[in-house]
């Protein structure tokens, strides 16, 4: 397929989008590849603003990009409007620190990040500490936003902040990841431990009990959702929700994209896949009732058949 | 090895390193993998002084025909390296 010079001339316009653009397959919180995955992770840790285009979602963009790249394989980075690589040149110029030059990354004063440390976690904090010869402690946040609190030498790059009296120290290509973070010392089953807010964390697919989603079902405000097929729905189903079948998706389309949305299949396992898949589609509130259907007959609703 | 249904009836490996071989005369070519899944070694002259992008494209430009469209042989290249010699 050769390309008209009006297509060329899209396909420049899509490649300077801005100033660093990356074809991929997925997206940059969910990549669907292995090789796109590894070039996002060099991106993040490198603190890199860039954007990404899906080209999963679009085959005249994955067919043309191929072409006008001159390569036949994604990802793809662009610079500056400027073909890179994929992803072993990108994997080889990040080890040569020829791609930090180019994003311009070292230039880019690393800030400091905010965080607030709780009396009772700095308590336990300078405890956990103090038996650390030379040792520091360290937070690390990944670029899947799980947080690594620990003990370990001082890294280059750390940037120390100080808060109630502790001094951490965040590893630098994390910092924008950790600012405002809150780090609290919780009871838990089983004893206690450090609990980690990241206002920065992307949305998640979280957790509800049964007890607490009829709650929330009875306040209002929140829709439900059965990812059954129709054979088990028969079975047995929960009042209030609604099938996502063809009328349940033409429903879910309609949605705003904040609303809070509960999902429920037997067991859990299947309602947090689709939980994920809303996600990916751009909801944000998005509730897996754990334990499933089995569960909200146990402890909601005995009349509910289990099977 | 995936299974990863083609129209291509032959030796994909030997496919590749016959279309490379015949873009870089003299060029040194190992291919291994199968399922669509490939690894290639390339050394030859012909990269001296060229970027790993360009040596890289100039292999790819060889076997573009046995990656385009969605039953292509060759699925995905696992790893490629470019060699001067």
């Amino acid at each position: 397929m050769a390309l008209s010079e009006q297509q060329r001339a899209e396909f420049e316009k899509r490649v300077r989008a801005s100033e660093v653009v990356l074809f991929m397959k997925g997206n940059r919180r969910f990549p669907q590849c292995g090789f796109s995955a590894t070039v996002v992770g060099i991106l993040d840790k490198l603190g890199a603003s860039y954007e990404t285009v899906n080209i999963l979602e679009n085959q005249a963009i994955r067919d043309g990009m191929k072409e006008y790249s001159s390569w036949p394989t994604f990802p793809q980075l662009y610079v500056g409007g400027e073909f890179v690589g994929g992803c072993d040149i990108v994997k080889d110029m990040y080890s040569s620190g020829d791609l930090q030059r180019k994003l311009g990354a070292e230039a880019r004063p690393v800030q400091a990040p905010r965080i607030t440390i709780s009396v009772a976690a700095a308590t336990a904090l300078k405890e956990a500490a103090s038996g650390a010869a030379g040792d520091v402690l360290r937070l690390e946040i990944d670029p899947e936003y799980n947080a690594d609190l620990h003990i370990a030498p001082r890294a280059d790059g750390d940037i120390e902040v100080r808060s109630e009296g502790v001094a951490l120290y965040v590893a630098g290509a994390s910092s924008e990841r950790a600012d405002g973070i809150k780090i609290d010392f919780v009871n838990v089953p089983g004893g206690m431990a450090f609990k980690i807010d990241n206002p920065n964390e992307p949305p998640r697919v979280k957790p509800i009990h049964a007890p607490a989603l009829k709650a929330m079902l009875d306040a209002g405000g929140i829709e439900l959702f059965d990812v059954r097929p129709e054979d088990e729905r028969k079975i047995a189903s929960i009042a209030h929700a609604k099938p996502l079948d063809g009328e349940g998706q033409m429903l879910l389309s309609t949605l705003d994209k904040n609303k809070a949305i509960a999902l429920h299949c037997h067991h859990g396992m299947r309602s947090r896949a689709a939980g994920e898949q809303l996600l990916r589609a751009g909801f944000t509130n998005v509730y897996n009732l754990e334990g499933g259907i089995e569960a909200w007959s146990r402890d909601v609703d005995p009349s509910v058949s289990r099977y | 090895m995936s299974d990863h249904p083609t129209d291509f009836a032959g030796d994909v490996c030997a496919a590749i390193r016959d279309a490379i071989k015949a873009k870089i005369p003299g060029a040194r070519v190992e291919v291994t993998g199968g399922g669509g899944h490939y690894a290639i070694d390339v050394a030859s002259a012909e990269f001296t002084g060229k970027t790993m992008l360009a040596s890289q494209r100039i292999v790819y430009g060889a076997i573009t025909h046995l990656m385009s469209g969605e039953r292509a042989p060759v699925h995905a290249v696992d790893r490629l390296t470019t060699k001067a010699q």
